[in-house]
């Protein structure tokens, strides 16, 4: 029995949970188990975890908590959020505060959970950790050296707001249309993509989770009008999304992703090995093919730019799209 | 009882018309009236006026035609006088003085059946005889053909002379000689007073200047003889005078303003009809239109009412309806929560489970080739005597791996096999709960034991809130209580959940129980925010709520409230800012024997 030396903490409130978990998982890694918050943390204290796994709820502190304390104390430990049901609130906050690598749902899959954890491990033992962000202040301006943002949003404020943001230190690319933005992603190099998860009837998660797959260093934020638990959760496993931010938005808080998620693409740019803790499941088949055909629908009605060439238009997305995300 | 719109509009505005219509015709009635008398009235009046004119216009002629003839005959007597008197009547009167009368005159009159006083026959006679002797004195017949002479082709149909002593002295009519008129008013007032008497009388028979006329009217004047030179009366005229053709002008006259006056009476009469008819038809013409106007009015006004009715009632329906559906929604809101809390509840030993057989059937698998092995040995044990046997065991070293994998710990498995066990008893334990709680299977009103319903629910709603929020039970002894338990767990699943969402963060929500007299008192207490002041009086309200719209129905206090007094109980809250909220719910043991029909 080859057993790989790697330390995972299970913790879930039902002592059947935890049993379960190390049960599944004892064959292959170090398992150590707790029912509570508090005993987790003392024991992330004591040992170097490469894998927490926590339950989301639980009395005394949430899973998401726990998380963002294990983030705190051990940041190259991988963190995973275990669900059954759970509130948009929750989600919102994995995303933003913990950074979780996965969310597994409850009932797990007995033969995937332990390649999950194995590939949270090899990466946890073998990519280094980016330093600790320096705190900021609301107030400081924000630090960009000519990195170019793309904003995808139905509302041209959201471009605007941005742009007055970042002001001449970086470059910043509005679209409505997600024809436009496929553009863009190849005319030139894109640092931070802020996209609304809905543009007009297409759903642009897949584009963030094809370009999440294909170009790692692109740190996404994403905004949304509409909760919905289920976009969020795929776009976690499949796009490493780096923010998660609810609409309507303040303007504090967004020039606080803003800057983070510039800090994090300088981090990500400089050292490539770092983009590997935000690997991405696998998207599924046909995604491409299906986002294609939709931003080709869409493409007559919308008024674009590329619009208006419309005899080579065609052509140019689907080259754009292959170019992208390469064929296959 | 419920208000019927259209049916009281219809009987109180047609009572109402009714009246108005009654009263209006009373009065116009009243109206006709007044006006048949003033016309009645006046044309009596008018008629009088107009009579009481004609008669007046006759008699002031006839005092006319009287004093003319009067004076015309004073001055006829005066000339008849100064013709006359000095040279014929002067002796000739003398002469008869020298004729006694007393004796006649001494005759006493006598009185009638009638009571009048009248000249006895003898006394008439003894009169006629003296007129006799004057006739026979000399002189009396020239002077009566004097006077006849004179007297011929005028009006004056008759003279007659008096002595101071009243003795007819001469008379055209001879017959009338030597009549005593001493007592006649005429006589007297000429007489005595020298003021003439005139009368006008209307004659049958007469005997005038030239024979015996007929149907005629005289005016009969006294007059004073004065002593030519002097104002010393001497004698009586008395003349008559022929008035007939005048008389008759006048009473053509009068009879001329009579027949005016009856026409005239008789068009005023005909206008006034007339008129009455007109006012009559008016007032019919009025009373019609009124009551055309008002049935009009009345038509249109059930119209509206009508629709009205139909407007209010639609609405009402349509608010029930919605009221229906909101209440089913909220219904199917805390079902939908109370499903996913179920849900997950039911996910954690689902999950374990599932993980659990899932790893045992793996092992039992790999047990497979071990136990063949066992088996087999066993066979073979079996048969052998003796202590020892030879084993070729090159394909068992081939199968090593197989055969340590089965190599499993079976503590381990059934320890797996317990915890499925318990996760089983975890799903059930949430079945029956769910049971308890919805009581689909259970008879709607029953004696129940709050208590168990109370830890139903408790139960239920610990799936739904947040873990961190502690549920503590404590209940004291109850009674049963009649109830319709299944309607009560939704009130305290409502308090319950709606305890949890006033407690950010961790918290504590107490359920309580405990028994008072023939009243059990329910309690849900929250340490959480509390109810601010100005939201307070409005929790129960139908549709209030706090929430963002499209959150909260509004509905789940009201219809909480609403079941609680359906029981004949009471839900009262007492709240502190900051300090939390405690919800208390009183019921009845024993249901009221309506009441109990309606919860």
């Amino acid at each position: 029995m080859t057993r790989l030396a790697g330390k995972v903490l299970c913790v879930d409130d039902e002592p059947g949970i935890v049993r379960s978990l190390q049960w599944l998982l004892q064959k292959q890694f170090e398992v150590f188990t707790a029912t509570g918050g508090a005993e987790a943390l003392e024991l992330v204290k004591q040992h170097d975890f490469d894998v927490v796994i926590s339950d989301q709820r639980m009395p005394a502190m949430t899973g998401v908590e726990v998380l963002r304390e294990v983030r705190r104390l051990s940041p190259r430990t991988m963190r995973i959020l275990l669900t059954g049901y759970t509130d948009m609130q929750a989600i919102v906050r994995s995303v933003n505060e913990s950074e979780v690598f996965r969310f597994i749902n409850k009932p797990w899959n007995i033969s995937e959970l332990p390649k999950v954890v194995a590939q949270a491990i090899t990466i946890a033992k073998t990519q280094p950790v980016e330093a600790p962000a320096p705190e900021v202040s609301d107030d400081a301006p924000i630090v960009a050296n000519g990195e170019r943002i793309l904003v995808i949003d139905d509302d041209p404020d959201m471009g605007r707001a941005v742009s007055d943001l970042v002001g001449a230190s970086a470059i910043v690319s509005y679209t409505r249309n997600l024809a436009d933005a496929v553009g863009i992603l190849n005319a030139e190099p894109i640092s931070v993509i802020i996209s609304e998860t809905r543009v007009g009837s297409i759903d642009a998660t897949r584009l963030v989770r094809l370009m999440k797959s294909k170009h790692p260093e692109i740190v996404t934020v994403m905004l949304t009008a509409e909760s919905d638990a289920d976009t969020i959760t795929t776009l976690i496993n499949q796009g490493q999304i780096y923010r998660f931010v609810p609409k309507p938005i303040r303007t504090g808080y967004l020039k606080l992703v803003l800057q983070s998620a510039l800090r994090k693409h300088s981090a990500l740019a400089s050292d490539p090995a770092l983009t590997f803790r935000h690997t991405v499941e696998a998207t599924s088949a046909g995604a491409m093919e299906s986002l294609m055909s939709d931003v080709r629908q869409a493409a007559p009605h919308a008024e674009t730019a590329a619009a208006a060439k419309s005899g080579g238009f065609m052509a140019s997305l689907g080259a754009g799209f292959r170019r992208l995300f390469g064929a296959g | 009882m419920q208000f019927r719109l259209v049916r009281y509009f219809t009987l109180a505005s047609l009572g109402m018309f009714a009246l108005v219509a009654l009263s209006l015709i009373y009065f116009e009635r009243q109206q006709g009236n007044f006006f048949r008398q003033t016309g009645d009235e006046q044309r009596t009046f008018f008629g009088e006026v107009q009579q009481s004119f004609a008669k007046q216009q006759e008699e002031s002629a006839r005092r006319d035609l009287l004093t003319i003839h009067e004076s015309g005959n004073v001055n006829l007597t005066r000339l008849f006088a100064n013709a006359l008197w000095e040279k014929d009547f002067a002796p000739f009167v003398a002469q008869v003085q020298a004729i006694d009368v007393d004796g006649c005159q001494a005759i006493a009159d006598i009185t009638d059946d009638q009571g009048k006083k009248a000249v006895p026959p003898e006394k008439k006679a003894c009169f006629a005889d003296i007129g006799k002797r004057i006739t026979t004195l000399p002189g009396f017949k020239a002077i009566d053909a004097k006077v006849f002479d004179s007297m011929k082709k005028s009006t004056v149909f008759k003279i007659k002379v008096f002595d101071l002593r009243g003795i007819t002295v001469y008379s055209s009519e001879h017959a009338q000689m030597g009549e005593d008129k001493s007592t006649n008013e005429g006589w007297r007032s000429a007489a005595f007073d020298g003021v003439p008497k005139s009368e006008l009388t209307h004659r049958g028979k007469f005997s005038a200047f030239e024979g015996v006329v007929e149907n005629r009217d005289l005016i009969s004047s006294y007059l004073p003889v004065l002593d030519p030179g002097s104002s010393r009366i001497v004698g009586v005229f008395e003349v008559y005078s022929d008035v007939t053709p005048f008389l008759k002008q006048i009473q053509q006259t009068s009879a001329q303003i009579r027949a005016t006056a009856a026409g005239n009476q008789q068009k005023l009469e005909a206008a006034g009809a007339e008129n009455q008819a007109a006012v009559d038809a008016t007032s019919h013409r009025q009373l019609a239109t009124i009551a055309a106007l008002l049935a009009l009015l009345f038509g249109a006004l059930l119209v509206i009412v009508t629709r009205a009715d139909r407007i209010i009632q639609q609405q009402e329906a349509d608010r029930a309806q919605v009221h229906q559906q909101l209440a089913q929604s909220e219904k199917m809101a805390s079902l939908g929560q109370m499903v996913a809390g179920v849900a997950h509840q039911l996910n954690t030993p689902l999950a374990f489970s599932q993980n659990n057989i899932l790893m045992v059937k793996d092992a039992l698998q790999s047990m497979e080739l071990p136990m063949k092995v066992a088996g087999r040995l066993s066979s073979i044990l079996e048969d052998v005597e003796g202590d020892k046997v030879t084993i070729k065991v090159s394909q068992l070293k081939a199968n090593l791996d197989k055969l340590q994998d089965g190599n499993v710990d079976v503590a381990m498995l059934q320890e797996m096999l317990k915890d499925v066990l318990g996760g089983i008893d975890q799903m059930s334990e949430l079945v029956v709960n769910l049971r308890d709680f919805t009581r689909l299977d259970r008879a709607a009103t029953t004696n129940a034991d709050l208590n168990k319903s109370l830890h139903t629910v408790a139960y239920i709603a610990q799936t739904v809130i947040p873990k961190n929020i502690e549920l503590i039970e404590e209940y004291g002894e109850l009674p049963e209580v009649e109830c319709n338990p299944s309607q009560l767990n939704q009130v305290f699943l409502n308090l319950i959940n709606n305890a949890a969402q006033a407690i950010e963060g961790p918290g504590r929500i107490r359920v309580r129980s405990s028994a008072a007299g023939d009243k059990v008192r329910i309690e849900v207490q929250d340490n959480g925010r509390g109810i601010p002041d100005h939201v307070l009086p409005n929790i129960f309200d139908l549709y209030y709520t706090t929430k963002p719209a499209g959150e909260g129905t509004g509905l789940g206090l009201a219809i909480a409230r609403n079941i609680v007094t359906e029981h004949g109980g009471d839900i009262s809250v007492s709240t502190r800012v900051g300090v939390g909220t405690t919800f208390t719910v009183t019921l009845p043991v024993r249901q009221q024997p309506p009441l109990a029909k309606a919860a």
